[in-house]
């Protein structure tokens, strides 16, 4: 039953009447609020979060390096089709017509002796543990088979135990590369986009605070660079430093910070009419301070969209020049080098492909996800 | 407007000079000379080839006389491939590349340009959704990873088209569509978005308000004003996909002007390497202008200071 009581109105005092009752934010708080409650922007960021744990912590717990070589076991799905054998164990055709043992559980026990090579049979005949096995070749598919009956062994598929990813064409563990590769693109991208943020702020900064003749010359400059081939530059300072990390980070720093110097000018060119600078100005200030301390904060929301936007493409670069064989020398891995390896065996191997261009995906995703939902945060238009 | 394009062809001379003399030295700039090689050249031989191209000449004069051959429209000879001048590579390998760039342009344009369309008119729909699910999985992948998955998912498992460029026609498809999947995505976003722009004008309401079909208004109206964002971004893509992709030719043993290109910085063959940076360099800029000049056409509100 309503009571009398709860009818009776509020006390009121003119205080309260002015009193803001939604929650104060700050700027910072109102940008991860709108980030936050974007599902593609969060996913993405959850994402690389778990990849520089996967990069990062992950070789830690690795058994094998980036550079052990099990040359008894290349080419090895991470789902094999095996055949079971008279004794109870199994068997998985490799790609280059090798039986190579497995127990029920799925751990690789070495590719079986070769016996003999029936070649008017189009069978090679390998040693089971005692029982003599033939591996018919004459089909279109490969079969394991007894070579006196010819009866075929039942199959299955079995997940890879011991190389959860596969092996590449050299027996190494895929998983534990492709570790190191992801480490390889994060921290490419992140040191290029922080040498491209230092100088494209500076330069971009300078010409559209001085304008004029200053800005027409620092522009032509920069329209200059940015006609000659990427690849160019690319190529040579790799020429020059030689195939490293270094010299990829260092070619990628002298080119990519063309557009964020192009973005900074242009958010400083707009700025530097409002009254604030105008105000810095008459008390005094110093062209540095101006910069430094009024424009380049204001100007900070493009310019992390942008360097958001730069990680992309420079993963990209590096994955490219990987792919080009002009990246990072072997056995290190990257995820580009480790997509180009996996070319010759793409018929037989689709998994060496497939597993890090997968990666490389899931990078760029991510990284154009959190760019995005960046751009909208801190896009005080969009504020609800 | 004549003054203000003759403004711009100058500012193109000078870039383009600049760009000759930043390559030339970066070309010097790098360790070893075209005739270092594993197989090592008595230094009489070595020498030899220095006076005949030139070489012991101080850097200012070989710039010169580069410049001399350039106003002549010579590239100069090969360092690499004795007899052979640049003007010889460029002749025989851009029209690879220019061909398969051609059928690519119309591709992209054909795809695009619908698909953006349709996206904006069923903007917030599932047909939307899709289209642009698609162009935003085009814009990230990178064109290698496409040009690979298509040629192991067509070509390997499939068997409809073949694994390498042959000179037959469904040799052309996947090397267009890996080309042309960047551009097609990107296009379509742009399509899309700048379409939706402009359907939110008063004049599109006024349109519709004297009783034209929704398909007239798009196509009579709308379009119009919707495609210039397109014509800008056109230029760069043009030249681009014309000159060729270093990526895709490789991947598809295309023999066009950007694996040349590659090939050439690995033998260190200065001239041509300088030769294809200007060659391309020099088409980039007149594919910027001829559009900007099309853009002026197109779009009477654009007035050109000068």
């Amino acid at each position: 039953m309503t009571t009398q009581e709860k009818w009776a109105p509020l006390e009121q005092s003119s205080q309260d009447r002015e009193k803001i009752w939604s929650k104060n934010r700050t700027f910072a708080g109102d940008v991860w609020y709108r980030f936050r409650h974007k599902p593609t922007a969060i996913a993405g960021f959850i994402i690389i979060v778990l990849l520089l744990l996967f990069a990062f912590a992950g070789p830690l717990f690795s058994p094998y390096s980036y550079s052990d070589q099990d040359l008894s076991i290349v080419n090895v799905p991470p789902l094999m089709k095996v055949y079971r054998l008279p004794d109870g164990s199994h068997a998985f055709i490799s790609p280059a017509l090798t039986l190579v043992g497995a127990d029920s559980g799925g751990s690789l026990t070495g590719t079986l002796p070769t016996v003999r090579d029936e070649a008017d049979k189009r069978m090679t005949i390998f040693d089971a543990n005692g029982t003599e096995v033939a591996l018919y070749y004459g089909g279109a598919k490969y079969v394991v088979a007894d070579e006196a009956t010819g009866n075929i062994y039942p199959s299955s598929y079995l997940w890879n135990r011991d190389h959860v990813l596969g092996t590449d064409a050299l027996g190494r563990d895929i998983l534990t590369r492709l570790m190191y590769g992801t480490r390889v693109s994060l921290l490419v991208a992140f040191v290029a986009v922080l040498v491209n943020l230092a100088i494209g702020i500076v330069y971009g900064g300078i010409s559209g605070y001085l304008g004029g003749t200053v800005d027409a010359v620092m522009m032509r400059v920069v329209e200059i660079i940015s006609t000659i081939p990427l690849t160019l530059y690319v190529i040579l300072i790799m020429q020059i430093f030689g195939q490293q990390l270094k010299s990829i980070i260092i070619a990628l720093g002298c080119v990519y910070w063309v557009s964020m110097a192009q973005v900074v000018r242009g958010q400083v060119l707009s700025l530097k009419q409002q009254e604030f600078v105008l105000a810095a100005r008459t008390i005094g200030s110093s062209t540095g301070t101006i910069l430094s301390r009024h424009l380049i904060p204001n100007a900070m929301g493009p310019i992390l969209v942008t360097a958001t936007m730069l990680i992309p493409s420079a993963i990209f670069m590096e994955a490219f020049l990987g792919y080009m064989g002009i990246g990072l020398k072997p056995p290190l891995a990257s995820l580009g080098t480790m997509c180009n390896d996996a070319n010759a065996n793409l018929r037989t191997s689709p998994h060496e492909l497939l597993i890090p261009a997968a990666v490389i995906c899931l990078i760029m995703f991510a990284f154009n996800f959190v760019g995005d939902g960046l751009r909208d945060a801190l896009d005080p238009k969009l504020k609800k | 407007m004549v003054k203000y394009f003759a403004k711009r062809l100058g500012m193109m001379l000078a870039a383009m000079l600049a760009i000759i003399v930043l390559t030339f030295c970066l070309m010097h700039a790098v360790p070893g000379g075209p005739f270092t090689s594993d197989r090592k050249a008595t230094p009489e031989v070595e020498a030899a080839l220095n006076e005949k191209f030139g070489l012991n000449d101080p850097l200012p004069v070989q710039l010169l006389r580069y410049m001399d051959g350039l106003l002549h429209g010579d590239f100069g000879p090969s360092y690499k491939y004795s007899g052979k001048t640049v003007n010889d590579f460029i002749e025989t390998f851009f029209p690879v590349s220019a061909k398969i760039g051609l059928i690519t342009v119309v591709f992209v344009l054909l795809a695009a340009i619908p698909m953006g369309i349709f996206a904006a008119v069923k903007n917030g729909k599932w047909q939307d959704m899709l289209i642009m699910a698609v162009a935003t999985i085009g814009v990230t992948i990178p064109s290698f990873v496409i040009a690979s998955l298509l040629i192991y998912f067509f070509s390997h498992q499939l068997g409809w088209t073949p694994a390498y460029w042959d000179w037959s026609a469904a040799g052309y498809i996947l090397p267009v569509v890996a080309l042309g999947g960047y551009s097609v995505s990107y296009l379509a976003r742009l399509m899309r978005s700048s379409l939706l722009e402009v359907m939110g004008q008063d004049y599109i309401r006024t349109a519709r308000a004297k009783g034209l079909s929704e398909f007239q208004v798009i196509t009579r109206h709308a379009l119009r004003n919707a495609l210039l964002p397109i014509i800008t971004v056109l230029g760069p893509t043009v030249a681009g996909l014309l000159t060729g992709s270093f990526v895709i030719e490789t991947i598809f043993a295309i023999p066009g002007l950007g694996k040349w290109f590659v090939n050439g910085v690995s033998q260190r063959d200065y001239t041509t390497i300088m030769g294809i940076t200007i060659f391309y360099a020099a088409f980039l800029m007149a594919m910027t202008l001829i559009v900007d000049i099309f853009y002026c056409l197109i779009d009477p509100r654009i007035k050109y200071e000068s």
